[in-house]
């Protein structure tokens, strides 16, 4: 922020004296070398001019002593008799009377629209201030950041020295060691009575600063010290208390945001747990049901039960218990995914090695070789996350498998932008009311009677977005559905050319 | 002679589980339940093969990785779940053997055992210089690699690949430690050359490079020759 000082300053007198003594040596020498030209009025005029001149710069009181000084050269070194202080012509004495008169009042008058001049401009770079400091905040994140802009504001517009302090929740001082105890008492103070003190208030004129608490009372989020107080400054505590409310504001902007972020995260918190309730409602239960109907009937009913059938409840046994673990994964991965607060670990990886790795592990569960996969030569590679994009594709493929009966196609196409993996199945299709919620966490189509993978969709979309790629379905026009994963290419990696 | 395997794992269920199925097997089972218990074992009598899981209360094995890599050859399995995977790399590319994801069968437990176990006392023993499945034949002391009887012509960088694979021949190989024999340990970060030079590699030695039969992906972890 680089507004400029506004302190209305006053030069110092030896500065000003010397500005005076340089024009009045000035007017001297232009009339000495004006001399053969001109009359004594238009020298008299050349001195009515620095004062003029000297009003405008300099205070009252070095102009008023200008018009004196410039009468008494005028006097001195041209009006005759010259190089004397006396006075032959009593016309001269009038007008000299005269010419001090309207310097004096020249003066005044100048030095009055000067001090004018510069209040409009001092309120002018405050209002600036005041602008440019509520765009500042207007988009700051920390309590931090606001002290720190604040103390640079308030350190811009006043000589100091400024202080300024948040409070705690509770109403506390933060980071006050290095303040005087005066000063710590005077913020105290002023929070606890929610309003300014200082000289011009009313309340404890007699301290040098002016304490400002942050904000309402009971809400007052900090307190600012602002030296030096006149009482008669009234501009001055206006701009200080300005400020303030500015500061204020943006502090209590950041405190209902940070409210706003804990309540959203309680309800997505809540959302999960209703979403693990539902998931422990009903989609653990009946695998658990089975696997524990199964195990007790070969625990109790051993030696009547035949060989085949001793089989086949192994078998459920590991099937549920293994759909079990499926859903266990996809659930805890659907929950870290969706409550991931940074991003997903990714690499530079091969569709093709993905694509193979899951396959070799489906093919177990996929005995009649339903799954054709195509996948083309010289694939580009993808920044990816391998394990949940290879979790991604089982799910699509374990669905297909299990709703459908005909061949499954797995198909893997690039261009230049964008990959695309397809699954398309001959089952069913999926209705268009289902199609709609396919994709929330803990909804199935239940037409077919088997269990779905849970949240198996809802995980693979956010998958996809996590990447940065889409899972889109859409139905086949010969029945059965189709899912394209599409996930943008980057910039491939050099490679290093070896033989 | 009983092979001895040793069983760390701190939960009941599971360290009874493979007791039981190892026990039928013909193995030898010792069990310990920490890290610190495993390390006293190991000192007092080393097996000829440690199941190590992940997650135990004591540590998180890499110390005990190292320091059985220090004195013996004995092969180390790392039986670890899902969300230990930055863990599981860090004891393979420590020096451990190969690891199982829970939950894994009986079958996949014996398999690793068995590949473990013939691998035993390979830093001693002569390396494995040669390597055939199938219609894939390989002679790393020959430089010959052979598919379905023809000759294939390897580049230097794919026959080093190869190489790596065959001297591991059905255990797991971490990418780390691929590009390390491969390119130098300047070029860990690299997983990229692994993917195009495997993609070459496979596209020669494969008849479905998109259903290797040879040269396995282990996603997010590395690569595995197979053995059967």
């Amino acid at each position: 922020m680089n507004t400029p000082t506004p302190h209305l300053r006053q030069k110092p007198f030896t500065k000003n004296g010397l500005t005076v003594g340089l024009l009045l040596v000035l007017a001297t020498a232009a009339c000495f070398l004006l001399e053969p030209y001109v009359s004594l009025t238009s020298q008299a005029m050349i001195y009515v001019l620095v004062v003029v001149i000297a009003a405008y710069k300099v205070d009252w009181v070095s102009s008023a002593v200008s018009a004196v000084a410039a009468v008494t050269a005028l006097n001195f070194f041209f009006v005759p008799p010259r190089w004397t202080f006396e006075i032959e012509n009593p016309e001269h004495f009038i007008a000299l009377g005269v010419m001090l008169v309207v310097a004096l009042v020249i003066s005044f008058l100048a030095s009055g629209l000067r001090r004018e001049t510069e209040v409009a401009q001092l309120n002018e770079r405050r209002a600036q201030q005041l602008q440019g400091l509520a765009s500042d905040l207007s988009d700051v994140l920390s309590g931090e950041q606001v002290l720190k802009l604040g103390q640079q504001a308030l350190d811009a517009a006043f000589e100091g020295p400024c202080n300024l302090v948040l409070t705690t929740d509770d109403h506390e001082l933060t980071d006050h060691a290095e303040f005087p105890i005066g000063v710590r008492d005077g913020m105290r103070c002023c929070i606890v009575e929610a309003a300014v003190l200082g000289p011009g208030t009313g309340r404890w004129p007699g301290l040098n600063a002016w304490y400002v608490p942050l904000g309402d009372k009971d809400h007052a989020a900090g307190a600012a010290c602002i030296a030096p107080a006149l009482a008669h400054d009234d501009a001055g505590r206006e701009h200080a208390q300005a400020l303030c409310a500015l500061l204020a504001q943006a502090l209590w902007r950041l405190r209902l945001t940070s409210k706003m972020q804990v309540a959203q995260n309680e309800v997505q918190r809540q959302q999960l747990q209703s979403t693990f309730l539902a998931a422990i409602s009903h989609d653990l239960r009946t695998p658990l049901a089975a696997i524990v109907g199964a195990a007790s009937s070969l625990q109790t009913q051993d030696d009547k039960l035949a060989q085949s059938e001793k089989q086949r409840l192994l078998g459920s046994i590991v099937s549920e218990a293994s759909y079990l673990s499926t859903l266990t994964e996809n659930t805890l991965q659907f929950v870290s995914l969706t409550n991931a607060t940074q991003a997903i670990k990714r690499d530079w990886e091969s569709m093709e090695e993905i694509v193979g790795a899951v396959l070799s592990r489906i093919r177990q569960r996929d005995v009649h070789r339903r799954i054709k996969s195509k996948v083309p030569e010289g694939l580009p590679l993808v920044k990816a996350d391998p394990v949940l994009i290879a979790q991604l594709i089982s799910n699509l493929l374990d669905n297909a498998l299990k709703y459908s009966d005909g061949a499954i196609d797995l198909t893997v196409q690039a261009n230049l932008k964008q990959l695309m993996v397809t699954v398309k199945d001959r089952g069913p299709g999926i209705s268009e009311a289902a199609q709609e919620v396919i994709f929330k966490p803990y909804t199935r189509s239940d037409q077919s009677g088997q269990r779905g993978a849970g949240l198996g969709l809802a995980l693979c979309k956010a998958i996809a977005q996590a990447h940065g790629g889409q899972l889109i379905f859409s139905a086949r026009k010969s029945g059965g559905s189709n899912f394209a994963l599409t996930l943008p290419i980057d910039t491939q990696p050099p490679a290093k050319e070896l033989p | 002679m009983t092979l001895k395997v040793l069983v760390v794992e701190d939960d009941r269920e599971i360290r009874a589980l493979m007791q039981s199925s190892l026990t039928v097997e013909g193995f030898e089972v010792q069990t310990a339940v920490s890290i610190s218990e495993a390390s006293a074992m190991l000192r007092h009598s080393p097996p000829d093969v440690v199941i190590l899981d992940l997650g135990l209360p004591d540590g998180d094995g890499v110390d005990l990785v190292r320091e059985v890599r220090q004195r013996h050859a004995l092969p180390i399995i790392v039986v670890s779940a899902r969300h230990q995977e930055e863990q599981k790399i860090k004891l393979l590319d420590a020096g451990a053997d190969d690891y199982l994801t829970k939950p894994f069968s009986v079958d996949e437990l014996l398999a690793r055992i068995r590949v473990a176990l013939r691998h035993r006392g390979t830093t001693l023993a002569a390396a494995v210089k040669e390597h055939q499945l199938d219609d894939l034949r390989v002679d790393l002391v020959n430089y010959v690699v052979e598919s379905k009887g023809e000759l294939l012509h390897l580049t230097p960088t794919e026959f080093k690949l190869l190489a790596r694979l065959v001297r591991s021949a059905g255990r797991v190989v971490t990418h780390r430690q691929l590009l390390v024999a491969v390119w130098g340990p300047e070029f860990t970060e690299h997983t990229h050359y692994l993917r195009l030079y495997m993609g070459q590699l496979r596209a020669k030695i494969e008849r479905e490079p998109a259903e290797p039969r040879h040269l396995l992906t282990e996603t997010g972890v590395g690569y595995r020759l197979a053995v059967n």
